[in-house]
């Protein structure tokens, strides 16, 4: 383990972006990383909302029409090495909004993430459970930590 | 106190913050003009989460309608789909069995103590105040682990069904009991919270004053909930709601309409669903759960209203071939968003995101009837 990936594993920094679900995964994610009874910070892992700080990017929810730009925006933001986690339904294939059709069919979800920028791991789930939140950014840590 | 008049003329100096900003979890986006630090004029912009959920619901079986409605918020998630069922009987005169009405009580009630302490919690947090925001978060995995244990999932627990509740979500005695114990620990680490809170000086001078909503105001701007009752209105649509009849509770009100009155209003409502669970529990009448005895006929619109933790949610559609048309939905936050523009108003730029947080937004529920132009 080199300097950096040492120093980068004590300091990992997660930024949650919502893209427009129902605010279920958004605070079972912030749930997951603050509230004492999960409490990702004890394995250093921290709550963001500055792009330029962040590592991983959580995304929730379909990505609406106008969320659309502003995503693109935020992970163009983040230095490299990024790695981007689509947590819940919505996220990973449109969830209701897009695959519950009555007579109308919706217009405004752009989603799944995919779609929009590149996914390196998946959170399935609705709403996704905290722990299921940890195990999924866990997931990603030796990807984050073996780059360059 | 008399009213706080917007300055009409042109402030040159506009602080925005949004769409995604730490203080607040959902996107938004208000628009602070200022003079002196001090905020003249607050403009909040939703829109952004805009997925249609009325348009999808169009022609959609009820069911499967009532499932969606459930989507449209993940902190209320529960009311959405009870109010959703209750148009549907309403229209087709289905009859509920008693049992099912005392566990939709239950849940309507947990879901309210875990919307308000996410609200407290939420509130501390914007204070500065990571201890006590860290202890309502612990508080709230109690209710988290109880709706759970009810409802097989921590968000959305599809409690409701046409007819009563899905049979997964019945009672008996070893989670009564479960139900029980835990209401005691609540109760007990709620008096500790409100107890050190009372007790804190310095907090109570942050909050006191600050974002002050006035009772005459609050009625024009339509305000309701929580909110409303915090600024000295006692209206609580449960004491009119035939499902709350059995049950004795107390409509709290405060006198002030700020934060501190706010924050107090959601720690006192908390107690009164505590006692409403208790006497849930000792009273739950034997039986079964769900009523499946009805027929599907094509009815007028129906519409209902009930009170969920934010205030009035609204539910209206019509059934025609057992499809739903015509759906309307009118959340609370809709309402308030008014007293949160109004609420900044004469604060320091500081206390604005203090004053949006205390009057309880949620704009994913609210962004949904809003027509969106493409350019």
């Amino acid at each position: 383990m080199g300097i950096k990936s040492f120093s980068r594993a004590r300091a990992i920094h997660v930024m949650l972006v919502y893209t427009g679900g129902c605010n279920g995964c958004d605070i079972e994610i912030v749930n997951s990383i603050l509230s004492p009874r999960f409490d990702a910070e004890q394995y250093k892992v921290f709550l963001t909302w500055n792009p330029r700080e962040a590592d991983v990017l959580v995304v929730t929810g379909p990505v609406t029409h106008l969320n659309r730009k502003p995503l693109e925006a935020i992970y163009e933001a983040i230095p490299n090495p990024k790695l981007v986690v689509a947590a819940g339904s919505c996220a990973l294939m449109g969830g209701v909004y897009k695959n519950c059709h009555g007579d109308i069919p919706s217009e405004e979800i752009e989603g799944p993430v995919e779609n929009v920028i590149p996914v390196n791991a998946k959170i399935p789930g609705c709403a996704v459970r905290p722990q299921d939140v940890l195990a999924g950014v866990v997931s990603l840590l030796p990807t984050l930590l073996d780059a360059d | 106190m008399d009213e706080k008049v917007p300055k009409s003329n042109i402030i040159e100096t506009e602080i925005p913050m949004g769409t995604v900003h730490p203080a607040a979890l959902e996107p938004y986006r208000v628009r602070l003009f200022v003079e002196d630090e001090i905020v003249q004029e607050a403009e909040i912009t939703i829109g952004v989460n805009h997925r249609g959920i009325e348009r999808i619901m169009e022609g959609l079986p009820v069911e499967k309608a009532n499932a969606l409605t459930e989507k449209i918020c993940g902190i209320c998630s529960n009311s959405h789909i009870w109010n959703s069922c209750r148009t549907a009987e309403m229209g087709l005169n289905i009859e509920i069995p008693e049992r099912a009405e005392y566990i939709r009580v239950i849940m309507g009630e947990l879901e309210r103590l875990h919307s308000h302490f996410l609200y407290l919690a939420h509130g501390c947090e914007v204070l500065s105040h990571e201890t006590f925001s860290m202890r309502v978060f612990y508080m709230r995995e109690i209710v988290m682990e109880l709706l759970a244990m009810i409802g097989g999932n921590r968000v959305q627990y599809g409690c409701s069904v046409l007819g009563g509740v899905r049979p997964r979500c019945d009672l008996d005695e070893a989670k009564l009991l479960r139900l029980k114990n835990d209401m005691d620990a609540l109760e007990e680490n709620l008096t500790g919270f409100v107890d050190r809170f009372m007790a804190d000086s310095i907090l109570l001078s942050r909050v006191t004053g600050i974002g002050v909503l006035p009772q005459k105001q609050a009625i024009k701007l339509a305000v309701t909930g929580p909110t409303l009752r915090a600024t000295g209105v006692a209206r609580d649509l449960r004491t009119t709601m035939f499902e709350y009849d059995n049950f004795d509770f107390n409509v709290i009100t405060q006198p002030d309409g700020d934060v501190k009155s706010n924050l107090i209003m959601r720690a006192l409502e908390s107690f009164e669903s505590i006692k409403i669970i208790r006497q849930a529990i000792a009273n739950i009448p034997e039986g079964k759960v769900v009523n499946r005895d009805w027929e599907m006929f094509d009815t007028d619109i129906v519409q209902s209203y009930i009170e969920v933790p934010r205030g009035t949610l609204y539910h209206s559609y019509r059934l025609e071939g057992g499809r739903v048309r015509h759906s309307i939905i009118r959340t609370p936050s809709m309402a308030n968003i008014g007293a949160m523009q109004y609420a900044c108003i004469g604060d320091q730029i500081t206390d604005a995101q203090l004053c949006i947080v205390q009057c309880d937004p949620c704009f994913t529920c609210t962004d949904r009837a809003i027509e969106i132009i493409r350019r």
